[in-house]
């Protein structure tokens, strides 16, 4: 009888044990660890992975500076993936890092309003949605054309001008004279589907002045594509890019990282990127003078601009306790009003600040470019309406482009054939 | 106390296999039933709202030319996979049963692929094609055309599995008993007829096995896929598994992405069920 009672006893207890380990999902107050030993606790989802060990290192900084426990973590999954798992599970973070199209798409539901914050007057970047400001501009990123000045200067013997480099005749002429100089290959394209589809291919739409009335023109056919005046005065420039790329055999094995080894060390000139090259760039031996200019092109006034503006934002959850709720805006205070917050951004990260209170230098050189392009207005902004799958199987067809297998014509319509089901998101 | 007793037994059962049944339950069962309802909202993944539209899913699953040219490469790349995987590792097993010497440091050796996970095997044979053969070669990566990196999905497959079909093989040619062989060579067999008409049709249980696995896992092949080609050159070697998570989760379709998901796993379950129920029938024992 005993032992029929022990093993009742036991079998009870695992059963236990086991409902237990399932029932404890409920609740939106699961920040990770233990020591929540005084002051709130709150979370931090970084989604910029180049960062992460500098905000691990701030969140121990801030937690012993303000009593108030911060813990960060990072996926390398996309956002909005991960996002989702968190919110299955039911454990949202108490400030999250997103692309601004999921504050379009996330932050009605699930981000507070900010309206009410002193750092709203302070920049022309964050998202409001409805009449709510939901986003806080993490930083401002903007893609155009990078140069190794150095570079060309070996070869050409003269000091590179960025500015001289407006029209596509004029980035002709210079990769012709590095050619005869001597540099075989003056170019680097990256292939990655995000690079040609929502980099390069994402300026048609931007470089229009309305859009939303360019994708509405191609869905019901009243523009053709292929026709486009922008459309192919971009792609006339890439082909030069295309044409004069160190890996044309084959572009579409190239590495990211031995191309931008390649630019950093001098082997080539341009590569079409963004200030966020600087983190794989920063790696090599690079050259001292490099540089981000506007795409060369016959287009008028955009090719005197980058293309950018806010990137990366932080939103606070609706589903964290209200002392979460505070920290989380005391936490996004003190990255735009204290010195420490300000040094952190600017010099640990290497971000460009979206904020005009912060007057710190940007080190490195993309950056600097960036805030060069952005303190003087010469910022195309980012179209953040594309669908979820346009960078992917626009990606695609441009791949294809890239490594010859179909024309601008064939480019054209496969992109076209794309928006007949796609539709852009809610704005 | 009866042992016969319905109550004795529920309690014998659940004593024993309730903690069990319980855990499967949690973690395959009622995610299964809950993933069966998510087919039938236009959940996006992230909403707190589920909106329920019927089959809407399955139409759209059907009509999704992307998913079913991606269930066509999967079928295609299965069965080359499925062969040759065999084939190696039955002529693996082979040799190391021999008798050669240090034939248990070769088991262990080419064992070892299986060892390493598929995200990480990915990466060191994407070097292998992209830096390595193109310079030993000097010539253009093959990950770099589509039939190329199919190519290479394939032989990183074989290069995987191999080593643990073998294994199974291994144990198959231990089975058999060598009187049985001895006994066809004093008849009269010579080394191939024993082979094929002894040893062979006694180790069928082994094939049915390592068919059977084989072909599940390269059905939902993942994690190479990922690593070594990403889907590229221009989405050519996306598979089936990995449409349905971009569809999930990249493209936020998740209702969608789940009804693909069903899909795939019925097609997974027939071509798996059908092949074990052909392969057991002509089973035979010594």
């Amino acid at each position: 009888m005993k032992k029929k009672l022990i093993a009742g006893v036991l079998a009870a207890g695992m059963t236990l044990a086991l409902a237990a380990c399932g029932g404890n999902s409920g609740g939106g107050d699961s920040a990770g660890g233990g020591s929540s030993s005084g002051g709130t606790a709150i979370t931090i989802f970084n989604s910029k992975m180049e960062i992460q060990s500098q905000m691990e290192e701030m969140a121990k900084k801030y937690s012993a500076e303000k009593g108030v426990n911060v813990e960060v973590y990072y996926s390398s999954d996309t956002v909005a993936a991960h996002m989702s798992t968190r919110y299955a599970s039911n454990e949202p973070y108490t400030i999250a890092m997103v692309d601004a199209k999921d504050i379009y798409s996330l932050g009605p539901e699930h981000a507070i309003d900010l309206a009410g914050e002193q750092w709203v007057g302070n920049t022309t970047q964050a998202i409001t949605v409805g009449g709510k400001v939901l986003g806080f501009p993490v930083c401002v990123e903007a893609r155009g054309v990078i140069y190794n000045a150095d570079a060309i200067k070996n070869v050409t013997g003269k000091d590179f001008n960025p500015d001289s480099i407006r029209t596509t005749a004029d980035f002709q002429a210079i990769v012709d004279e590095l050619i005869a100089g001597g540099m075989a290959a003056p170019t680097g394209v990256m292939k990655e589907d995000w690079s040609l589809g929502a980099h390069y291919l994402a300026q048609v739409y931007e470089e229009h002045a309305d859009p939303d009335a360019f994708i509405a023109g191609i869905k019901d056919g009243s523009i053709k594509l292929a026709d486009d005046d922008v459309y192919n005065k971009l792609m006339d420039t890439f082909d030069i890019l295309k044409d004069n790329n160190y890996a044309k055999a084959s572009a579409i094995s190239a590495e990211r990282e031995v191309t931008e080894q390649k630019l950093a060390e001098g082997e080539l000139a341009f590569m079409f990127g963004g200030n966020w090259d600087w983190d794989v760039i920063n790696a090599y031996n690079y050259s001292e003078n490099m540089g981000m200019m506007a795409v060369p092109s016959d287009l008028g006034d955009y090719n005197t601009k980058l293309v950018g503006g806010g990137s990366k934002y932080f939103y606070i959850d609706n589903g964290v306790s209200a002392e979460q709720q505070q920290a989380g805006k005391d936490f996004l205070n003190w990255l735009v009003f204290e010195t420490a917050g300000q040094e952190f951004l600017v010099n640990d990260c290497n971000l460009v600040p979206a904020f005009s209170n912060i007057t710190l230098a940007v080190s490195n050189p993309l950056g600097a470019s960036v805030k060069a392009y952005a303190d003087k207005g010469a910022l195309t902004p980012n179209y953040t309406y594309l669908p979820d799958d346009h960078y992917a199987k626009n990606g695609a067809s441009f791949q294809k482009y890239l490594t010859g297998q179909i024309d601008r014509a064939g480019l054209a319509d496969e992109i076209t054939a794309y928006w007949a089901t796609a539709e852009v998101g809610a704005h | 106390m009866k042992q016969n007793t319905l109550g004795y037994k529920v309690k014998q059962y659940l004593m024993f296999a309730g903690p069990g049944t319980l855990l499967f339950l949690c973690v395959v069962i009622v995610p299964f039933i809950y993933g069966l309802y998510l087919t039938l909202t236009s959940w996006d993944g992230v909403s707190a709202t589920k909106p329920f539209v019927g089959f809407a899913n399955f139409a759209s699953a059907f009509a999704d030319g992307d998913y079913w040219s991606a269930m066509g490469r999967t079928v295609i790349y299965s069965v080359f996979a499925v062969i040759l995987i065999n084939i190696v590792a039955f002529a693996l097993a082979y040799l190391v049963t021999m008798g050669i010497k240090g034939q248990n440091f070769f088991r262990a050796g080419f064992f070892v692929p299986n060892l390493i996970g598929g995200i990480v095997l990915g990466y060191v044979w994407k070097f292998v094609f992209n830096r390595a053969f193109v310079a030993i070669f000097n010539s253009t990566s093959l990950l770099s055309t589509t039939s190329g990196a199919m190519f290479c999905l394939i032989l990183v497959s074989v290069w995987q599995y191999a080593g643990y079909m073998m294994l199974i093989y291994v144990a198959g040619f231990m089975s058999v008993s060598t009187e049985v062989k001895e006994a066809a060579m004093i008849d009269g067999c010579t080394p191939t007829q024993a082979m094929w008409n002894v040893t062979i049709p006694l180790m069928r249980s082994s094939f049915v096995q390592c068919i059977f696995l084989s072909i599940t896992r390269c059905f939902v092949v993942y994690d190479v896929n990922l690593s070594l080609t990403n889907g590229e050159p221009f989405g050519s070697s996306v598979m089936a598994a990995m449409h349905v998570y971009n569809q999930a989760f990249t493209y936020k379709n998740y209702g969608l992405g789940q009804a693909e998901a069903l899909i795939l796993f019925i097609v997974c379950a027939i071509v798996g069920v059908t092949q074990v129920m052909v392969g057991k029938k002509g089973e035979v024992e010594a």
